[in-house]
């Protein structure tokens, strides 16, 4: 009787369960919404002058910019300008802007308008609005016609292009003094093809956008009507979403869970290479790597090709600086570094190291939590114990482990520090002038380096990416192999982007010079 | 009683003052500078410079403690560095959804526990007192995550009964939008009547109840059998045994009330346990509560963020153990508000 009793109220209660499932459980995405699966918070900052950080995910399809980069032709393309042309010497730029273009307030896109953007961002400069350093003034001769003048020659066509800084948005959407406040709230005004629904901080979707009725490209044809960003921490519960169709795309799992939707019916993946790659920085002021011989010894001990195939399809080999897609690349250089332990070896004992030496103790730092550094620093250490080098990881936040790179006391700074690079728009520039520029006090040059040659070429090569892009294309060059012979810094690999895509989806293309932006207006829906 | 609720609001006061301060200082000393992240990877110095001035970091750590001691008291807790929100504005919107899960946690571990402890004293050291036992050693001793992942596998990805991850639905926000009042999306629902919602979010909450549930139901549990198997040697107990009252009545009735008492004290201390102890449960279902709030700070050096979500908790738990003693004072005539 009890036992009746006790059967029969389970069966009730998986009734209730299964009841309340099915009225109010999870529906299905409907299939004109595009469900983007990201790890923490989307919308960090709204403003589009001073943006920077993950809310790019989300402002890319609710803003454009003048110019948009594609990285097959290696050029800037139209975008809310339709032509744009320089003087030879680089430095007046004039850009033609689209027609029938409004912003999501109802006003009109015009020359004034993007004018009264640009500066707004240049005058409260923050995020990346550097990028408009190069700008003294701006001129409108005609209601759909900019001209830029340049402090000194410039490369404005991917200033323009820019990931960060470059959108061009009403700045009359509310009072000038309220309009910060007006943006937090939660409002944009682009000129994308979408517009914000609704925004529920700390939420599972975080954020939803609609379309936008009047968006100059129209909305005739198949797209997506409405994007969800979901904010899903967990890796597992992000692969479950993907697997029960709940989601249309992931921007990140791990290797291991990305490989497993391989042979996934309904779920695709994708794998493309950004423009984030790692770079182990090498003390080259103080301590036992100030001595270049050591320094070139740990390179010639890397092995190259085990740290990829440890990362399982998360990385791709990196040669040089530049990394692949972007141009100032190349697939080889003079003086690249291949695994070689005996040149190591040999190097090592010229310095006075190496086996049955001196034993050599260095100290690496990377940012904690980051399980693709955690697994590098591991296997560096691994190769390097044959070489009597004891290497000591220290994994730390990343205020802490920069604090300690910056730090005054020499005997506080690391001997390796290692950290991902990525440029604000499609220039090698942004590298070389932040990662390897003589700094009195270092910011970002962890590596100490200092060569009044390469700033030289530096500052030249800034100014022959606007008038003379064959030049400056050999000029990163010579500077790629000049790093490489003084072996400041260790590249080590170019991150791979490993997606997971429903395969309902068409029409999908990963552009490095937009991280993990989907730019879901340009996909087709099944 | 007023004197006696003064008295002990000022020591936890005191004490949570004590806890911001040693906070405060452990956030200064460790080394970094939070400002780097307010500003972004790629910012200039004079970016840096700027933040450091609108965060208040330049001036020196006493001028920052009463700086902050100032504002917590005006309602201004600072601005976090990784949302660029105020702290108390972030607290409100993430704090209701935690306390929910953790309210509906502690309900599901009374409403099992009580009972189970009851029964495993009732048959001591026979099958169900075994089987209670092990199920109370299994809930305060499995490792939050693993129990997780197991529950989500079993039932979203095996049996498509529950949902895996958020707190109901999303595609309700366009057919149905929840008029939001407290953060808690099942109060919320249940206040405007939006019943969709609510069953939704009634389906949302079993999973995460049952893992942060899953420790204080085991404490619970075992809490209750060891109370009542202390009472059944009472005097009082023997006595009504004695009078022949049947064994069901000298449970419910002379031995489970005074039982009680320790799991009134136990059940306060749990919740503000079980409060900080959800965030890793909160990030395996998408709860959106403090859990990934404090993670994220944590990672950021987000000081003023670390700060209020520490004098949170500790204000829940001066609250939880002041609501302990007023109870217990209430429920035990031996125990008296002096």
């Amino acid at each position: 009787m009890r036992l009746t009793r006790l059967t029969a109220t389970t069966a009730g209660a998986a009734g209730v369960l299964a009841a309340l499932a099915a009225s109010g459980g999870s529906a299905a995405s409907p299939a004109q919404t595009f469900s983007y699966v990201t790890p923490s918070q989307v919308m960090i900052g709204w403003d589009p002058a001073s943006s920077y950080s993950n809310d790019i995910i989300g402002s890319s399809d609710m803003y454009e910019t003048l110019t948009h980069y594609n990285p097959t032709t290696k050029t800037a393309e139209p975008d809310l300008a339709t032509s744009f042309r320089s003087n030879k010497a680089g430095t007046e730029w004039t850009f033609t802007l689209r027609h029938g273009v409004s912003f999501h307030t109802g006003r009109p896109l015009t020359a004034q308008a993007a004018k009264a953007a640009i500066e707004r961002t240049m005058k409260l400069h923050q995020g990346a609005a550097y990028i408009w350093d190069p700008v003294k003034s701006i001129a409108t001769p005609s209601a759909d016609t900019l001209v830029f003048h340049l402090k000194y020659p410039a490369p404005l066509d991917f200033s323009a292009s820019a990931d960060y800084g470059a959108y061009i948005y009403d700045v009359k959407a509310a009072p000038a003094k309220k309009l910060g406040a007006w943006f937090s709230q939660g409002h944009d005004s682009g000129t994308g093809p979408y517009t914000v629904d609704y925004w529920h901080k700390g939420q599972e979707v975080e954020l939803r956008l609609k379309s936008y009725p009047k968006y100059w490209g129209g909305w005739s044809g198949s797209h997506y009507q409405a994007i969800e960003y979901w904010v899903v921490p967990s890796v597992t519960t992000a692969a479950q979403l993907a697997r029960a169709g709940k989601v249309t795309f992931v921007e990140r799992l791990n290797p291991q869970l990305w490989a497993s939707f391989k042979s996934n019916p309904t779920i695709g993946t994708t794998s493309h290479s950004s423009w984030q790659n790692l770079l182990a920085l090498l003390n080259t002021k103080s301590g036992p790597l100030a001595d270049r011989r050591v320094r070139q010894a740990v390179s010639y001990a890397v092995d190259y090709n085990g740290l990829i195939a440890a990362l399982k399809g998360d990385a791709t080999r990196q040669i040089g600086i530049v990394p692949p897609g972007l141009w100032g690349h190349f697939n080889a250089l003079p003086g690249e570094y291949n695994t070689n332990l005996a040149k190591a070896k040999a190097l090592l004992k010229s310095a006075g190291y190496g086996p049955g030496a001196k034993k050599l103790t260095l100290v690496l730092t990377h940012v904690q939590g980051d399980s693709d550094e955690d697994l590098v620093s591991t296997l560096l250490k691994s190769e390097l114990a044959p070489l009597n080098i004891n290497l000591q990881i220290g994994s730390m936040a990343w205020p802490t482990q920069w604090a300690k790179g910056k730090s005054s006391n020499l005997a506080q700074r690391q001997d390796i520090f290692l950290f991902y690079w990525w440029p604000d728009y499609a220039d090698p520039y942004s590298w070389f002038v932040n990662i390897f520029k003589s700094e009195k006090q270092p910011y970002f040059n962890l590596s100490y380096y200092s060569s009044p040659k390469l700033d030289a070429m530096m500052s030249k090569a800034e100014r022959l990416a606007a008038s003379d892009r064959a030049k400056a294309v050999a000029l990163y060059r010579t500077m790629q192999s000049t790093l490489l012979r003084d072996a400041p810094v260790i590249p080590l690999y170019v991150q791979q982007y490993q997606r997971v895509l429903a395969k309902s989806v068409g029409g999908y293309v990963d552009n490095p010079a937009y991280p993990n932006v989907v730019y879901v207006y340009d996909l087709k829906p099944a | 009683m007023t004197q006696f609720l003064a008295r002990r609001v000022a020591l936890g006061l005191l004490v949570v003052a004590g806890v911001v301060v040693l906070t405060f200082v452990i956030a200064r000393v460790v080394p970094g500078d939070p400002a780097s992240n307010w500003v972004g990877p790629h910012a200039s110095a004079a970016q840096l410079t700027a933040a450091r001035h609108t965060l208040g970091l330049d001036r020196p750590l006493p001028v920052q403690i009463w700086r902050y001691f100032r504002g917590v008291i005006t309602g201004d807790w600072g601005l976090s560095i990784h949302t660029h929100q105020p702290v108390l504005s972030d607290l409100a919107t993430r704090a209701p959804a935690s306390l929910e899960l953790v309210g509906a946690a502690l309900l599901l571990a009374l409403a099992l526990g009580i009972p189970a402890g009851l029964a495993a004293a009732r048959w001591r050291d026979n099958a169900p007192d075994v089987l209670v036992r092990l199920a109370s050693v299994f809930g305060v001793s499995m490792p939050s995550f693993w129990f997780a992942l197991i529950l989500q596998l079993v039932f979203f990805q095996r049996l498509h009964l529950l949902p895996v991850s958020g707190d109901y639905d999303p595609s309700l926000n366009t057919t149905h939008p929840l008029a939001v009042h407290t953060h808690m999306p099942l109060i919320d629902a249940l206040a405007s009547g939006n019943w969709p919602v609510f069953k939704s979010s009634i389906t949302h909450l079993i999973l995460p109840a049952i893992v942060v549930g899953s420790y204080p139901g085991g404490v619970i549990t075992r809490m209750v059998r060891a109370s009542i198997l202390d009472t059944l040697g009472e005097d009082h107990v023997r006595m009504v045994r004695a009078l022949g009252f049947p064994e069901r009545t000298v449970f419910a009735r002379f031995a489970l009330k005074p039982a009680l008492n320790p799991v009134i004290s136990v059940t306060a201390l749990v919740f503000a346990y079980s409060l900080a102890n959800t965030f890793l449960v909160e990030a395996i279902f998408d709860w959106g509560g403090l859990g990934s709030y404090a993670a994220d700070a944590i990672q950021s050096l987000d000081t003023p963020a670390i700060i209020g979500v520490t004098l949170f908790i500790a204000l829940i738990y001066v609250a939880a153990n002041l609501l302990v003693d007023v109870l217990q004072a209430v429920f035990d005539p031996r125990i008296g508000l002096q």
